[in-house]
């Protein structure tokens, strides 16, 4: 059985992923956080990825796939954020290279292509990553994909697939939409509404479990079922839209970030004012992939 | 934290049987919001408000004149049968609404009708699948676009939804960008109409743009120079461009020129002196001529495309003179 690697496993998506996976690889998994209940056959290594400890990790383990999904994404400490991504993945992808990995799969995001107003509505993996243009708080999401792609250039050998998945919703996957979604009122800016693409978490899943089967190699944008107006998400999952004037809403929503009450940095403000909706043609040709939740169910994952 | 799995397994299920036979409709079904019970629990306050809105509003339709009513039933019916790739909610990729364009087209069917009265010719030269409408644009306000849009959902067969390129500025205002993309509209990048074309759209572009819309009253059915962006798209995506002339636009506001330093100040595309401050009723006469088709590199010299744009514009040209010959009165 090959042996497979999992960082981030005690997240929602890492443990969607090792369960779905258990009986087909031996799994590793890492984490800050330890995972209380996990499954006996998966081998779990508390270790923080700046630290040395993984290196000891693929010294002892030698795993023939790696699937990166261990990032910090809602995390009210930007310093912190930006060391755990950026240099946590620089780390991995250096003992990937020196430790013979075969395959690897990183999570990245749709929203590094920014929310821009004149963004096409489908945009593809060729499309400059806008998010570090306007939103220092989350530019290290541009700067981890970078990283990636640099490294799937340099290492031919390894087959390296860097999926992009959009507005991800779930039970367990902790998601800034998610949670934003799930508020009783749900602040909006006044006269937007976007239209937004949403994945179901076990579709992620899906297309995590798609890259490491058929070893893609390459960038790929995983979109779900369907895209609808960021109102009628609303509407779908059961909150109260609130449209609150710009200026009141950047404001508002930066204090209430900095209290951590609210899930999404000002910054962000523009995903739920602008479309950032991408094309997922490359990926469904590599790799077949189909969603299997249709838009009701993804949207009602998240029903309160 | 993520959540227990049994406990949100519940959730789900205790919500999905809380909503019995919510079965998606099919794809050019249409979604109302004052019939779909999809508002019914929801207390969103817009929902509400449309909810009020469109209750207020079915109220006064009742009352309202017979053919008003009729109009709404026909428009319904017709983008209801327009090839369209609605998702269950009603909605298109772009963001096109079919409850939200229904009630625009019945204002500008109106305008169509009884205010410009407008007489369509040769609209059985629409191909089936994608085209390029090229028309000739004047006016000082986009009307000409509004219909020939309304044109090919009125008069085709079967009905057309055709796709605007807004303006760059456009996305960026509070609501306008909303009912832009609901009525069908996208913000003008190539990609946006690449996309648009190769999924069997219809798009329809102004290849004079501001130059053509907002030029002075003595330079009428004078077409202004035109872009070569359409061109290279018709080509790239193998699409056969529809030329359309629109008679009538040009007299619908008298312009005494374009006021730049002004226009520069206030930094907005132009600054026109117009006359009139509403559209004067002018007859419209709207001619579509047979498509032409175009072959070649699209990433070609300005000087080849060059030579197809002229092409296009020369067909528009016969075809303004022809209408304008025909015409008896600029009112009637």
């Amino acid at each position: 059985m090959e042996r497979l690697l999992i960082t981030g496993i005690s997240g929602g998506l890492g443990r969607l992923l090792a369960r779905r996976l258990a009986g087909e690889y031996e799994i590793h998994g890492v984490d800050r956080v330890p995972w209380e209940g996990a499954p006996r056959e998966i081998t779990f290594h508390n270790a923080d990825l700046r630290s040395r400890r993984i290196e000891d990790v693929f010294r002892r383990e030698r795993p023939d796939a790696v699937a990166h999904l261990g990032f910090v994404r809602h995390d009210f400490d930007p310093e912190l954020r930006h060391d755990v991504n950026v240099v946590g993945t620089k780390r991995l992808l250096e003992y990937c290279a020196r430790y013979e990995v075969k395959r690897l799969v990183i999570l990245s995001s749709s929203y590094v292509y920014g929310a821009l107003a004149e963004n096409p509505f489908y945009m593809d993996e060729d499309t400059a990553l806008n998010v570090s243009r306007h939103y220092p708080e989350i530019r290290d999401l541009a700067e981890v994909d970078t990283l990636a792609t640099a490294f799937l250039w340099r290492y031919p050998e390894i087959a390296t697939a860097i999926l992009r998945p959009v507005n991800t919703l779930g039970y367990f996957a902790h998601s800034s939409i998610g949670s934003y979604l799930r508020l009783p009122y749900v602040p909006t800016v006044f006269g937007f509404d976007p239209m937004m693409q949403f994945i179901h978490e076990e579709d992620v899943a899906e297309a995590f479990v798609r890259a490491l089967e058929r070893g893609a190699r390459g960038v790929f944008n995983v979109v779900g079922p369907g895209a609808v107006p960021l109102s009628v998400a609303i509407r779908e999952t059961g909150g109260t839209s609130v449209p609150l004037p710009e200026t009141v809403a950047r404001r508002a929503l930066d204090r209430l970030f900095r209290f951590g009450l609210f899930p999404v940095p000002a910054d962000a403000v523009d995903f739920v004012k602008f479309p950032c909706t991408i094309d997922g043609r490359r990926f469904h040709e590599a790799t077949e992939f189909r969603p299997l939740f249709t838009l009701e169910e993804t949207l009602l994952s998240v029903r309160r | 934290m993520a959540r227990a799995p049994t406990q949100s397994k519940q959730l789900t299920s205790s919500r999905a049987a809380s909503r019995p036979g919510r079965t998606p409709p099919a794809r050019t079904a249409f979604r109302n919001v004052r019939t779909t019970p999809a508002a019914e629990e929801s207390s969103d306050l817009l929902a509400s408000v449309e909810q009020i809105l469109s209750w207020l509003g079915s109220e006064t339709l009742q009352r309202a004149p017979r053919f008003l009513r009729d109009l709404e039933a026909e428009c319904r019916e017709k983008i209801a049968r327009a090839p369209m790739e609605l998702n269950s909610y009603g909605y298109d990729p772009w963001g096109f609404n079919t409850d939200t364009a229904c009630r625009s087209m019945v204002v500008t069917s109106l305008i169509y009708r009884y205010y410009f009265r407008a007489q369509t010719t040769g609209i059985a030269n629409l191909p089936a699948g994608r085209m390029l409408l090229i028309g000739n644009h004047a006016g000082q306000i986009a009307l000409d676009a509004a219909m020939i849009a309304t044109a090919c959902a009125l008069e085709a067969e079967p009905p057309r939804i055709v796709r605007g390129m807004g303006e760059y500025w456009l996305p960026r205002l509070p609501l306008l960008n909303v009912a832009m993309v609901r009525t069908g509209s996208v913000v003008g990048t190539p990609k946006n109409c690449v996309d648009l074309l190769e999924h069997g759209e219809a798009v329809i572009a102004f290849p004079e743009g501001i130059r053509g819309m907002n030029k002075s009253f003595t330079e009428r059915y004078r077409l202004q120079e035109f872009g070569y962006g359409f061109m290279r798209l018709a080509l790239q995506t193998d699409t056969p461009i529809v030329p359309v002339a629109v008679i009538g636009s040009e007299e619908q506001a008298i312009s005494l020129g374009n006021f730049k330093p002004l226009a520069r100040l206030l930094s907005m595309p132009a600054f026109p002196l117009v006359l009139n401050f509403f559209p004067l009723p002018t007859r419209y006469h709207i001619i579509f001529g047979e498509p032409l088709r175009f072959s070649g590199d699209w990433n070609d010299e300005d000087r080849l495309i060059g030579e197809k744009v002229e092409e296009v514009k020369q067909s528009i040209r016969t075809m303004i003179d022809e209408g304008l010959a025909k015409r008896r009165s600029i009112f009637f």
